[in-house]
């Protein structure tokens, strides 16, 4: 992205929203922009489009708290007042946390966001020593191997995981925090990771709470 | 009031598509302290009823009541109702995910004949009795309209009422004689008896089969009901702020009516015969109610709708405005049911600025008698020069529709549509820089002619399965090989279509067996099936062959003879002598009065923004 000025926003995809598909998140954001009379830039060609440009997509179900896009703008606008004619014209499960500007050098958020955080609150009353052992079990096996669309991965968990999977609990859930990296081959799902390491489907909602820029070791926000 | 969103929410992670049923799009409009709801249905997916513009048209109308609810509702695709029925949980509306039963008025558009069955598996997945004679007063009132509203008789033991014509100040009216009736404290019966009086609906319990199959209007109830008819459409905004789906639905952009109505008279074409009179749109309110819906939906498209939007006298003149207005934003904007005979290449010229989607053109048939039978009125001289002169100014895809099984319709007629093929693509090519022929795309579509109600064909009936399979291998055989692709409309379907839409009020019998049998999302070829039809049909005791190709005598009383859609008998009638002789009939929105009686039967005149030029 050259030529405009890069604007990136951090939103939430959460609630009922969250059963989005990220081609339904994309439009809904694009159009969006439309309603709040953003100076969007627009590509050239035979069908123009507009240049937006997302981080890693979520699958249908799962909730994001810091969710990211890029949008090229013709013309600068304070980015508060970007950030407040978004929120006026979005959907409260989708709306705009923060906006800020960008360098038009910096690498898109699909290739720098690789960190993801996510928590699955698992229901059902599995007892979280139960759900410790599992994930211990699967970590010391070493691999994971998953199967989509006809083709296997097999995620090497050391490197997939960078942090100790942390389980809590309170009165009425159990929550499972990970923290995963997001390599070539794509991103483990914290449900499959879960559902290898208990052998069996639970029913759980997840929530990618941060996304994260490993910058040579130390991780931060793309904002 | 009851939400189910909490039961609806644990299915959704199983569900394909979970989109549909969430609701929370922008645009959405909720009023939880209504005191009166209407919800609204359209009898398919999500993604097919949110394209239309009729629902879109009566919840903006609703909203204009400040204490009046009005919900969408579709119908859950097959996985979705699977569980919702194992799951005990009833159809719901999209804006409070509330059953649907706890409405107070539950209005149904009636779009096409395979739709029918979606009606009973939405109404019975709502525990609504499917008999409007076993609904107490708890249940709401169901209420139909749309295009297959014109002949209502193989669905009238469903609903309470039906609305024949256009809705915009009946739909208004009928919540007000719901409401008033209740407040007299009158019984169901009354409460349906009282809708009658509202200008445009019918109300089947009111009639019983009289003599000589004559259906006998009750006291109290019209004789004939006269369709609806709003007199000028500058009279009601488009909507400004219609729901911007998140799923990608079909026709996914902002709309704005342009015309209602069309008269160039094509003698097949049920539209064009009861949505008379044409009654335009000034362009100022066109240009202003499609920059309020952009502004207000962000959608990318705006599109121009109409039976036949080329024809408004004014469309340069709104295609020239809407270009300025969007210059730079990559908004396109699109022109359906475009005619062979008003696209011109300005025309061609002012949607160029935009994206170029694909051209549509229906010359129906193949030969010029034919052409001339069925009164579309162009030649083959005015094809291959709009097709040059489109393919001239960048188009590269091209759709041609064509029909089989039409009236005094031969072999020759049909191979006839191989021929005329041919030279439209050689006269793409010729127009065409060499480098670029290999991006021409011709695609033709061809379905097979169902006689509809209201039309100078209605006395027809279909030609046989075996006919129309002959026609398809003759057409088969001169279609040029190369560079055409060719499609069918499913002919079974088309028999099903026509067996219903020519049926009487015995036709409710053969629809539930059919749908008690399974059937459901006959529109969908993956789900339809003639043989559990077939089956239903021979369980109820009517011959399918009989019910979809007998012709109707001239002097028979049809199932639909008690709609009054305005046309004048003497006017359909000579109307189908003049086909039999291959003699056209002109548009009288070009012309002189052609004297179908619409104007003065039903109060109402043309209303043209400006002058049509031929």
């Amino acid at each position: 992205m050259a030529e405009g000025f890069r604007l990136r926003v951090c939103h939430r995809k959460t609630g009922r929203l969250r059963y989005l598909s990220h081609l339904e998140l994309v439009r809904a954001c694009e159009r969006a922009a439309r309603r709040a009379h953003l100076p969007y830039a627009v590509s050239q060609g035979f069908t123009p489009r507009m240049r937006i440009a997302f981080g890693p997509a979520l699958p249908v179900g799962t909730a994001g708290e810091r969710e990211y896009f890029d949008l090229l703008l013709t013309r600068y606008i304070p980015a508060d007042e970007v950030c407040a004619s978004l929120t006026a014209v979005t959907a409260y499960d989708l709306a705009p946390l923060s906006c800020s500007y960008v360098s038009g050098r910096e690498p898109s958020l699909a290739a720098a966001l690789t960190i993801a955080c996510y928590d699955l609150d698992v229901k059902g009353g599995i007892p979280p020593e139960d759900l410790r052992h599992a994930l211990d079990a699967l970590l010391r096996a070493g691999t994971l191997s998953t199967e989509h669309k006809g083709k296997t991965k097999v995620f090497d968990l050391a490197a997939a995981l960078p942090k100790e999977p942390e389980v809590r609990s309170s009165e009425d859930h159990t929550t499972v925090r990970l923290t995963v990296r997001m390599g070539e081959q794509g991103s483990l799902r914290p449900d499959v990771l879960v559902r290898t390491a208990l052998g069996h489907d639970v029913p759980a909602t997840v929530t990618r709470t941060d996304l994260l820029i490993d910058d040579k070791g130390v991780w931060r926000r793309p904002l | 009031m009851s939400d189910l969103w909490g039961r609806v929410d644990a299915l959704l992670s199983g569900a394909e598509r979970p989109s549909r049923y969430i609701d929370r799009e922008w645009g959405a409009v909720h009023r939880p302290d209504a005191a009166y709801r209407v919800a609204l249905m359209y009898p398919d997916t999500y993604e097919v009823g949110m394209a239309n513009q009729a629902l879109q048209v009566l919840a903006d109308r609703l909203a204009t009541l400040a204490d009046v609810a009005c919900e969408r509702v579709f119908v859950p695709w097959v996985d979705m109702a699977a569980a919702l029925r194992e799951a005990g949980v009833p159809l719901f509306t999209l804006e409070s995910c509330l059953p649907v039963s706890e409405c107070d008025l539950l209005g149904i558009t009636l779009p096409h004949e395979l739709a029918y069955t979606n009606i009973l598996g939405a109404l019975d997945l709502a525990g609504i009795p499917l008999r409007a004679a076993d609904r107490g007063e708890a249940d709401p009132l169901v209420i139909g309209g749309g295009p297959a509203a014109h002949n209502p008789e193989p669905i009238a033991p469903f609903f309470d009422a039906i609305l024949i014509g256009d809705g915009e100040e009946a739909v208004l009216e009928l919540v007000a004689a719901h409401r008033s009736a209740r407040r007299a404290g009158v019984g169901r019966e009354e409460i349906v008896r009282s809708l009658a009086r509202v200008e445009g609906v019918y109300v089947p319990s009111l009639y019983g089969a009289g003599p000589g199959g004559r259906l006998v209007a009750s006291a109290g109830a019209p004789e004939r009901v006269k369709r609806r008819v709003v007199r000028d459409l500058n009279e009601f905004e488009s909507p400004a702020c219609p729901v911007v789906p998140y799923a990608d639905v079909v026709h996914d952009r902002a709309t704005v009516e342009v015309l209602r109505g069309c008269s160039r008279g094509c003698r097949f074409c049920q539209a064009g015969m009861v949505y008379r009179p044409v009654r335009e749109r000034s362009s100022d309110s066109i240009v202003r109610d499609a920059v309020a819906a952009l502004t207000c939906t962000g959608h990318e498209e705006i599109s121009l709708t109409s039976l036949s939007t080329a024809d408004h006298s004014q469309l340069a003149d709104v295609l020239r405005r809407l270009a300025r207005r969007l210059e730079g934003t990559g908004i396109a904007v699109s022109v359906p049911s475009l005619r062979v005979d008003s696209f011109t290449l300005s025309l061609a010229r002012l949607l160029g600025g935009g994206r170029k989607s694909g051209l549509t053109f229906a010359p129906e048939a193949g030969s010029q008698r034919l052409r001339d039978a069925i009164n579309k009125n162009i030649t083959e001289d005015e094809l291959l020069a709009t097709v040059r002169a489109a393919f001239g100014a960048g188009w590269r895809r091209l759709k041609l529709y064509f029909m089989l099984g039409l009236p005094t319709e031969t072999d020759e007629d049909v191979a006839e549509i191989g021929h005329l093929v041919a030279r439209v693509l050689a006269a793409a090519k010729e127009v065409t820089p060499p480098r670029e022929r290999g991006g021409i795309r011709i695609a033709v579509s061809v379905s097979t002619f169902v006689p509809k109600a209201h039309t100078p064909f209605q006395w027809e009936g279909q030609l046989p399965l075996s006919g129309v399979r002959h026609r398809q291998a003759v057409l088969r055989e001169a279609m040029p090989g190369k560079g055409v692709e060719l499609s069918w409309h499913d002919a079974e379907t088309s028999f099903l279509e026509a067996a219903l839409a020519r049926g009487g009020r015995e036709m409710a019998d053969v629809i539930e067996r059919a749908w008690r049998s399974g059937a459901g999302f006959d529109a969908w070829t993956e789900h339809f099936s003639l043989t559990r039809w077939r089956a239903a049909f021979e369980a109820a005791g009517i011959d399918a062959e009989t019910a979809a190709e007998a012709p109707f005598a001239e002097d028979a009383v049809l199932p639909w003879s008690h709609i009054d859609s305005g046309l004048a008998p003497a006017f359909l009638l000579a109307e189908r002598r003049r086909a039999y002789g291959a003699e056209t009939t002109a548009d009288c929105t070009f012309g002189d009065c052609t004297g179908c009686g619409v104007c003065p039967s039903l109060s109402a005149d043309l209303v043209l923004a400006g002058e049509r030029r031929g």
